[in-house]
């Protein structure tokens, strides 16, 4: 039977969360697409595959120094060759850092068409419709793939991890790599120090909507002193200079769960949730009723956040 | 250096998205941009010629509405653009607009650097810049927030990585890097920056001008407002009164103040 195979992502040994959530993806749309659902993982050595093969029937192992650590031009190679070798229909990668370099590089060299960064999966009809966020999430489409092979990208976190079972059939694919042109000199811990927001009960956090640093200063920082709480920012706040790294939430920053997560002038993008959607109560202040963080949100304020601020 | 820059002109995201038979929104109500990455990829460019000079080229597909935000690229300081209107481009998924864009660059010849954002703001697709990569047979680096380069040619580059790491990495170019948020202050225009940029270049080209023969390997079915289960309790009222109300709420119902 022809096939739908995941590819596992990790860094230092370690699997990450979204290969355990393709295996479950791919274990609930193989059927309808009458494919089986497999994957492939590459690594100096089957550790880790026999490991995935806990989540998903079939496993094939790439172990070369090649893909001891990631580039995505020998990401691009392994694929393609595991493609050519088991009959593979369909390839569902991680839109995460690595899976966004070389996912579209993959489906280029098997021909296929992609569609990335998708939160949902369904078959109607023998048909793969895939559901994604388009203009920062404030709409959704949903689109197919009409070549022979396809490519599914899938945001981090939009399903949940499959459940380990029973072990499943792990073999070797050998790949001949050619020299990747990009060399990897080291994987770097950026911004340490700083403030530690993550252990904070109540986060006011401003977003681009504060306009500038001046006006987040006045109304985010005293607000959290108000609320003995810390103060915190969307990505474009500290892209800006407003305030520090360490006070950035999301997928590019903290993960932070408070009891109180005040939003003020933030969108919602996937990236930003990401980082606080465990908070217990999240208030959204925003004058855009379509802002996505109202999608999330236990209280919601549709106005200027400086008119409100003052009140609370 | 010649550094090629893809820009693209996207809605403002605070805009009202009023969808148009399940299949586009109306226009009517839109203010357009440019894709913030882009303007990032924008002033890295610019950097990289004031230091080893060369030229910035802009290149983008859309209708010609995108004309305005090309000459704001033109304004801050790009050189010149090229701009695809063609319709049959323009409607094309990610792999007919990358290969437009490839042809594009292959067209303008001797490039050393392409950039474009990490994603669209629109589309939030992430694919473009590895596929015009791969299209012209160079390597990329995604995420990139650290560009060092002594002579325009070998490059050490910073790649943005989940839980705050950074991957550091060499490459030689050409090669086409995506380039994120918060790696530089893009510049604003200046008033002269604003009147060069009317009599600057910019050639408009058609599919067929380019040689792009490629067409859509996805098909776009519908679009649609997100339903949401766990949609916020609105609170209402006017602001002093909205927020009288939620500071209870939160004291009284929720608990947490
Ligand atoms: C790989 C990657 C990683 C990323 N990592 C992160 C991350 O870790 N954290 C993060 O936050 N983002 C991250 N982003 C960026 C993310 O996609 C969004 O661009 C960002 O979260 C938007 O920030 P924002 O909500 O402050 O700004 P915007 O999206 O611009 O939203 C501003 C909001 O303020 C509202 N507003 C404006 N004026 C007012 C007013 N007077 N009163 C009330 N409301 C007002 C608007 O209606 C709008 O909804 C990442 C992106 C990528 C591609
Ligand atoms: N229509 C376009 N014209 C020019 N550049 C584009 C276009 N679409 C995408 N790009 C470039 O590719 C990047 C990634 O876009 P996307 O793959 O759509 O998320 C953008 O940040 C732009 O630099």
């Amino acid at each position: 039977m022809a096939k739908l195979l995941i590819i596992a992502e990790h860094r230092n040994g370690k699997l990450s969360d979204a290969t355990m959530e393709l295996c479950r993806i791919a274990k609930e749309i193989a059927p309808g697409l009458g494919l089986e659902p497999v994957a492939a993982v590459f690594a100096k050595d089957d550790s880790l595959a026999k490991e995935v093969a806990k989540y998903i029937p079939e496993v094939f192992a790439v172990c070369d120094a090649a893909v001891e650590g990631y580039t995505s031009d020998a990401y691009a190679q392994a694929v393609k060759a595991v493609v050519e070798a088991k009959d593979v229909k369909g390839v569902l990668i991680p839109h995460t850092y690595d899976g966004v370099d070389f996912a579209a590089k993959a489906a280029m060299a098997i021909n296929a068409g992609i569609v990335s960064n998708c939160n949902k999966a369904v078959v109607e009809g023998g048909k793969l419709v895939l559901t994604r966020n388009i203009y920062n999430g404030k709409l959704q489409e949903t689109k197919s793939v009409t070549t022979d092979k396809f490519v599914v990208t899938f945001e981090k976190g939009a399903y949940d991890p499959a459940e380990a079972g029973a072990a499943g059939a792990v073999s070797t694919v050998a790949v001949s790599f050619t020299a990747s042109r990009t060399k990897v000199k080291e994987i770097i811990a950026m911004s340490t120090g700083g403030v530690d927001i993550t252990q904070a009960k109540v986060i006011v956090s401003g977003g681009r909507g504060l306009k500038d640093a001046d006006k987040y200063k006045d109304i985010v920082i005293p607000l959290a002193a108000k609320l003995g709480a810390e103060y915190a920012g969307s990505r474009p706040v500290i892209d800006s200079g407003w305030v520090e790294a360490s006070r950035q939430v999301g997928q590019s920053g903290k993960t932070v769960s408070p009891d109180l997560y005040l939003a003020l002038g933030i969108s919602g993008a996937v990236q930003h949730v990401a980082g606080m959607k465990g908070s217990k109560c999240i208030v959204a202040v925003n004058k855009d009723p379509e802002a996505p963080i109202f999608n999330i949100a236990t209280y919601g304020i549709v106005a200027d956040l400086f008119e409100v601020v003052p009140g609370i | 250096m010649k550094i090629v820059v893809c820009l693209k002109q996207v809605p403002d995201m605070e805009s009202k998205f009023k969808i148009v038979d399940d299949k586009k929104v109306d226009e009517a109500q839109i203010a357009f941009k440019i894709n913030d990455f882009d303007n990032y990829a924008v002033e890295a460019a610019l950097q990289l010629k004031e230091k080893h000079g060369g030229e910035v080229v802009i290149v983008s597909v859309g209708p010609d509405r995108a004309a305005k935000d090309i000459r704001q690229a033109f304004a801050m300081g790009a050189d010149w653009g090229m701009h695809i209107t063609d319709p049959a481009i323009v409607d094309g998924d990610s792999f007919v607009i990358a290969s437009a864009l490839a042809k594009a660059i292959q067209s303008i010849g001797g490039v050393d650097l392409v950039m474009t954002g990490v994603q669209t703001e629109d589309l939030q697709a992430a694919v473009t810049g590895v596929m015009i990569a791969d299209m012209i047979n160079v390597p990329h680096c995604t995420n990139v927030v650290k560009i060092n380069t002594a002579d325009g040619k070998a490059f050490t580059l910073n790649r943005e990585l989940e839980g705050g790491l950074n991957e550091v990495m060499d490459l030689t170019g050409p090669a086409v890097l995506t380039i994120q948020s918060g790696i530089n202050e893009p510049r604003y225009p200046t008033l002269p920056g604003i009147m060069k940029a009317k009599k600057k270049q910019l050639d408009v080209k058609s599919g067929a001008d380019l040689g792009v023969s490629a067409s859509s390997r996805t098909a776009f079915i519908k679009m649609f407002v997100p339903v949401s289960d766990t949609m916020a309790e609105i609170i209402t009222g006017a602001p002093a009164e909205a927020a009288a109300k939620l500071v209870d709420k939160l004291k009284n119902e929720a608990k947490v103040i």
